[in-house]
């Protein structure tokens, strides 16, 4: 391999990276937010992100309601959907046994329940386009070369990070959100509403990754299995410690970028591997992650 | 629990198994070894999840392990019955060894990840080293044989497959009942507690893995004595989350949920085969209601009314 490929291959791969990696990076804020405040790892979030595309294409191509009406009801829903279940599913799994396993195991349900849902309304029986609202004309940086809507969802990406940078650090809500994650039950006794809070959490979580479809469904199918993409998403809030915002943030373009590289330089076969392996090195060599401050680990 | 349940338990799942090894062929008796199957690999996620509280989710990976193994010492040496399935359960019991080791830095939700992410890599192994197992194009396996005779369908091979499974179930009441069966528990209900009580939670830890894998592995081994094909496709978290659920609706803990759950389940999965979006709406759904409303599953629940209206 010459020089000149080798740099166009870095090139094309850290720009391919960085926008692919911005969706991997709000799935991983999703998952982080949640996981700060209720300690539990959602693995329904690839089946919030999978319905926030699908209510999204429902709305917009089938109902024919206008763009920009149907995107913010898209967020509102998936926003309801998360708040709702975390209140009426989860609440209650914890009243039952005060197991956290417990809670893992009902988020594995909702998965599949949503799943063979979408599947069974009759739009999720074969794989769907969805259109895109920007043009797919391709620009070039550098030598690498990307598409309008490439640049549009990494710039509506950073924003979504910025928004949620704001919210946590100059808000109220943000303020109280980020006491629940430090000490519940110091932040009941200052006033904080902790089961409302726990609702915020999982509604926001559920609307960034319906944000997160909707900014990359115009680049590929809408389909019930599409949450798998998910793995990613862990992979990258791993690698930044599955505890902290910008250790998230970083993660999702660590991983989209080495998702690129490993596809250029090694093989694409390797891609569906990459992911585990990277989830499994991280935990293995810095459990706390790359960025995680805190040591995950308990010694007995 | 008192003692009634269990034992009469145990002697109504022998009278099934001969009624169904005497009255049924063809279909039914080819469920009947799948359903064997899925009680071993049940018994071996309820020692790893239910008894020592390790929240693992690779389990699908050690039985297609135990598969591969089993078929191709069959398929390339011809080893007889039961050297296949020793060597399953050894393999998978070894890298069980490798992946609680590993494990006994993570807890909880890493370890859950961590498990996963194996358990994937292992399925993405299957389907791309196309040299050993055939990779997509799925595995034939030879048929077993057993003291000279060659087990050629389902109906033949369910004695063996009945034996199995018995022998089996009586290891995990041992293990259970034994020293070892109560550190597994000590470190499920407090780690702290159990290291003050002198057991070693490390080799504890280490040592549920390896006998929950080595389960998994040699359901593999059972499945290749009456299966003459394997497809890396069925070994992915989708396996995993069935063997999970039947555990659950049996009731985390106890080895009558775990076997009867696979038994209740696995014939609910089988019926569903036909729907498969139906299935996801149902396997969910049980997850989640159980979650909510049964966390000790169903027939712990049974079990606990009954106990209560003796007392009563």
């Amino acid at each position: 391999m010459s020089l000149d490929v080798v740099i166009l291959f870095l090139e094309q791969g850290i720009v391919s990276g960085l926008v692919i990696g911005s969706i991997y990076a709000l799935l991983a804020l999703a998952l982080v937010i949640i996981f700060k405040t209720s300690e539990v790892p959602n693995f329904a979030q690839g089946e919030f992100y999978m319905a926030g595309a699908y209510v999204a294409l429902f709305l917009v191509v089938f109902e024919n309601i206008p763009t920009v009406l149907a995107l913010p009801v898209t967020l509102v829903v998936c926003f309801l959907g998360a708040a709702l279940f975390q209140k009426f599913v989860l609440t209650r799994v914890w009243k039952a046994k005060g197991s956290p396993i417990n809670l893992v195991i009902a988020t594995l349900g909702l998965s599949y329940l949503l799943k063979g849902l979408v599947r069974n309304t009759g739009f999720g029986d074969s794989p769907r386009t969805f259109p895109s609202l920007v043009s797919t004309d391709s620009i070039t940086i550098g030598q690498a070369s990307l598409t309008y809507l490439d640049a549009t969802i990494f710039c509506t990406a950073v924003a979504v990070m910025i928004a949620l940078f704001l919210l946590f650090n100059f808000t109220q809500l943000g303020r109280a959100l980020r006491a629940l994650g430090m000490n519940p039950k110091a932040a009941q006794l200052v006033g904080i509403n902790l089961s409302r809070m726990n609702m915020v959490v999982w509604g926001l979580s559920g609307a960034i990754s319906a944000a997160a479809a909707i900014l990359v469904a115009p680049k590929l199918l809408v389909s019930a299995d599409m949450g798998h993409v998910v793995i990613m998403a862990f992979a990258a809030a791993i690698v930044g410690g599955f505890a902290s915002l910008p250790g998230a943030v970083v993660g999702g373009f660590v991983i989209g970028i080495a998702e690129n590289l490993v596809g250029l330089f090694v093989s694409s076969q390797a891609i569906a591997v990459a992911p585990f392996l990277a989830i499994l090195i991280v935990l293995l060599i810095r459990p706390q992650g790359l960025l995680g401050g805190r040591v995950a680990l308990k010694k007995v | 629990m008192n003692r009634t349940v269990p034992v009469l338990g145990s002697i109504a799942g022998l009278l099934v198994l001969l009624a169904v090894g005497a009255f049924s062929g063809g279909y039914q008796i080819y469920i009947a070894n799948l359903l064997l199957v899925f009680i071993v690999l049940s018994l071996g996620l309820h020692v790893v999840i239910g008894e020592a509280g390790q929240f693992a989710l690779a389990h699908a990976a050690f039985y297609g392990i135990g598969i591969y193994v089993a078929a191709l010492t069959t398929n390339a040496w011809g080893l007889p019955f039961p050297l296949p399935i020793l060597a399953a359960g050894l393999v998978a019991g070894l890298i069980g060894i490798g992946l609680g080791a590993v494990a006994l830095r993570m807890r909880d939700i890493y370890l859950a990840l961590a498990t996963f992410a194996f358990g994937e890599a292992m399925q993405w192994v299957f389907s791309t080293w196309t040299g050993v197992t055939g990779g997509p194009n799925g595995l034939h396996i030879s048929p077993t044989r057993v003291f000279g005779i060659t087990i050629l369908n389902d109906t033949a091979a369910y004695p063996l497959m009945a034996a199995l499974t018995v022998l089996m179930v009586v290891i995990a009441v041992l293990l259970s009942r034994s020293r070892a069966g109560r550190s597994f528990r000590a470190v499920r209900e407090s780690e702290v507690a159990a290291v003050a009580m002198g057991v070693p939670v490390r080799r504890t830890k280490i040592a549920a893995f390896a006998i929950s894998a080595a389960f998994a592995g040699v359901a593999g081994g059972m499945f290749s004595i009456f299966s003459t094909y394997i497809n890396p496709d069925s070994l992915g978290f989708q396996t995993t989350i069935t063997v999970l659920t039947m555990v659950v609706v049996g009731g985390l803990g106890s080895i009558f949920g775990a076997v009867s759950g696979a038994i209740l389940f696995g014939l609910a999965s089988e019926f569903l085969r036909q729907a498969p979006s139906y299935q996801e709406i149902i396997y969910g759904g049980i997850l989640m209601f159980f979650m909510m409303f049964a966390p000790r599953g169903f027939f712990s629940g049974i079990a606990d009314r009954l106990e209560a209206s003796r007392r009563g």
